[in-house]
């Protein structure tokens, strides 16, 4: 049987049709988040008003390395606390889809789960990356920040920023409540930034604590930052890299995990 | 347009299909009735591949829905049961959000959104956030961004579960123009006057198959449950 000739029933998708969709959902998705911009501002304010307060004993910590290494610390160290606490941004959108069970009606359209993927991820990447930005740009205006290779900066901002959404959408993806998505943050990113060395520097942390420091994500994106800000291409790129696979691997299992229905509004 | 052959999908010792069968022609509306579990809305959502089925087959305008789901999903407008918006979001956003996602651009879209919104009398409310509206409101709203674009088979699962008599008419006139224009119909509700006033076939589900199918004269239910007794209840 095939399709009655009748009028106005769609033809065949145009060439540049899921291009189209993605833009739609790209819009979409933003007006959602800047409807709701008391998460997001949070994170953005908390880190530079903590970067003020926090500064001196910092550098006072490292004041053997110079004063520099304090400043690099107290910025690098905000910047990856407060994006891995932003984290519940980007698990808390996918979270309210289920919730709205709106998820499912976008299942429902001609959509490719990839395009409904990009069109949730482009935005919440374009305000992860700028929340990195501001808080790297204020420690360069008021501190003085030496940022040797802006390249090199923006590649580790951007990394961490893949990083962080892989980690928050198979997050969102996975857990079944908004209250266990808010202990996994609260907890696991407090837990991964201070053994990453974001609260207190690397050197500081017991013994036991700098062997396991490596399988926390927070410990590759200080290393791809403070080497980044120093103009090292080989331990930025390095570390960079990890972040890739971090986010590779993460988002592979979220997408994969919502293809197979996994992250479906009833399991909620 | 629509052929379901012997459908299985189990959840665990659950049989929620087994062995669901339904053809549907273009024109038809389908009215698909049975009791909470007969499997209803897992046939939706296995038509609308949002859930694989063990066994059996579907085609949707001789495409096959388990081989091609993003192929036969470009033909779906697709109602699900609950109610499915974002309470931030306006009406209008809602119906260019779905239209577009649906293929409608600019002014198509526009004038698309404009007629579905006046038939489902929300004209007023399209510059209101969902998370505003009221319950009828909300359904119409759900069951216009299932409606905005035009599509050859619609997917209705219990529209009007819940809904006021003015949702009830808005939305059974509207499936009946759809159907005359040729889009077949696959309507699931508890509500056998409906179905009179939508001059639909019935199919009866039960423990997870199409016990039942056939006209509403075949099946003995002519005159049982005429339509307007429904809304005057509801009204009073």
């Amino acid at each position: 049987m095939t399709l009655p000739e009748a009028a106005g029933w769609p033809g065949p998708p145009g060439r540049w049709a899921g291009a189209g969709r993605v833009a739609i959902l790209v819009r979409h998705n933003l007006a959602l988040f800047l409807r709701e911009p008391g998460p997001l501002l949070s994170r953005l304010v908390q880190p530079v008003f903590l970067m003020l307060l926090m500064r001196p004993l910092y550098v006072a910590a490292l004041a053997r390395y110079g004063v520099e290494a304090g400043t690099s610390q107290v910025v690098t160290g905000m910047l990856v606390l407060f994006s891995l606490l932003a984290l519940s941004v980007v698990g808390g959108a996918i979270m309210a889809e289920r919730a709205w069970r709106t998820w499912d009606r976008l299942r429902a359209t001609p959509a490719r789960a990839g395009e409904l993927l990009a069109g949730k991820a482009i935005p919440v990447f374009v305000l992860l990356a700028a929340q990195q930005v501001v808080v790297m740009s204020f420690g360069a205006v008021v501190f003085g920040l030496h940022v040797r290779s802006v390249a090199l900066v923006a590649a580790a901002v951007g990394c961490w920023a893949l990083a962080l959404l892989g980690l928050g959408t198979l997050f969102g993806a996975t857990l079944r409540s908004q209250s266990e998505l808010q202990v996994a943050y609260d907890i696991g990113g407090v837990l991964l930034s201070a053994l990453g060395g974001a609260m207190v520097p690397l050197t500081t942390l017991p013994g036991w604590a700098q062997a396991i420091a490596p399988v926390s994500p927070a410990y590759w994106a200080m290393a791809a930052l403070r080497s980044a800000l120093l103009g090292q291409a080989g331990p930025t790129l390095r570390a960079a890299a990890v972040l890739l696979a971090v986010a590779a691997a993460t988002g592979t299992l979220a997408a994969w995990r919502i293809s197979r229905g996994w992250a479906r509004s009833r399991l909620l | 347009m629509l052929a379901a052959e012997g459908l299985v999908k189990t959840y665990g010792r659950l049989r929620a299909l087994d062995e669901f069968t339904l053809h549907v022609t273009a024109g038809e509306i389908a009215g698909l009735v049975g009791p909470n579990g007969a499997g209803k809305t897992t046939f939706v959502e296995v038509v609308t591949g949002l859930i694989r089925p063990d066994a059996g087959s579907v085609t949707v305008g001789g495409i096959d829905a388990l081989k091609q789901p993003r192929a036969v999903r470009e033909l779906l407008g697709v109602c699900p049961q609950e109610t499915a918006l974002y309470p931030s979001v306006t009406v209008a956003e809602h119906l260019r959000l779905f239209g577009g996602l649906a293929g409608l651009r600019r002014a198509a879209l526009r004038q698309a959104a404009g007629e579905i919104a006046e038939l489902m009398q929300l004209t007023d409310v399209l510059g209101k956030p969902a998370g505003l509206l009221s319950g009828g409101q909300r359904k119409r709203t759900q069951a216009a961004t299932a409606l905005v674009a035009p599509r050859p088979l619609l997917l209705l699962d219990e529209p009007t579960v819940g809904a006021d008599p003015l949702t009830r008419t808005a939305l059974l006139g509207v499936i009946t123009a759809r159907a005359a224009a040729g889009a077949a119909v696959v309507y699931t509700t508890h509500y056998l006057p409906e179905l009179a006033e939508l001059g639909a076939t019935i199919a009866v589900a039960r423990a997870g198959r199409v016990a039942a199918r056939g006209s509403q004269a075949e099946l003995g239910l002519d005159g049982l449950f005429p339509a307007e007794p429904r809304d005057a209840d509801d009204a009073a």
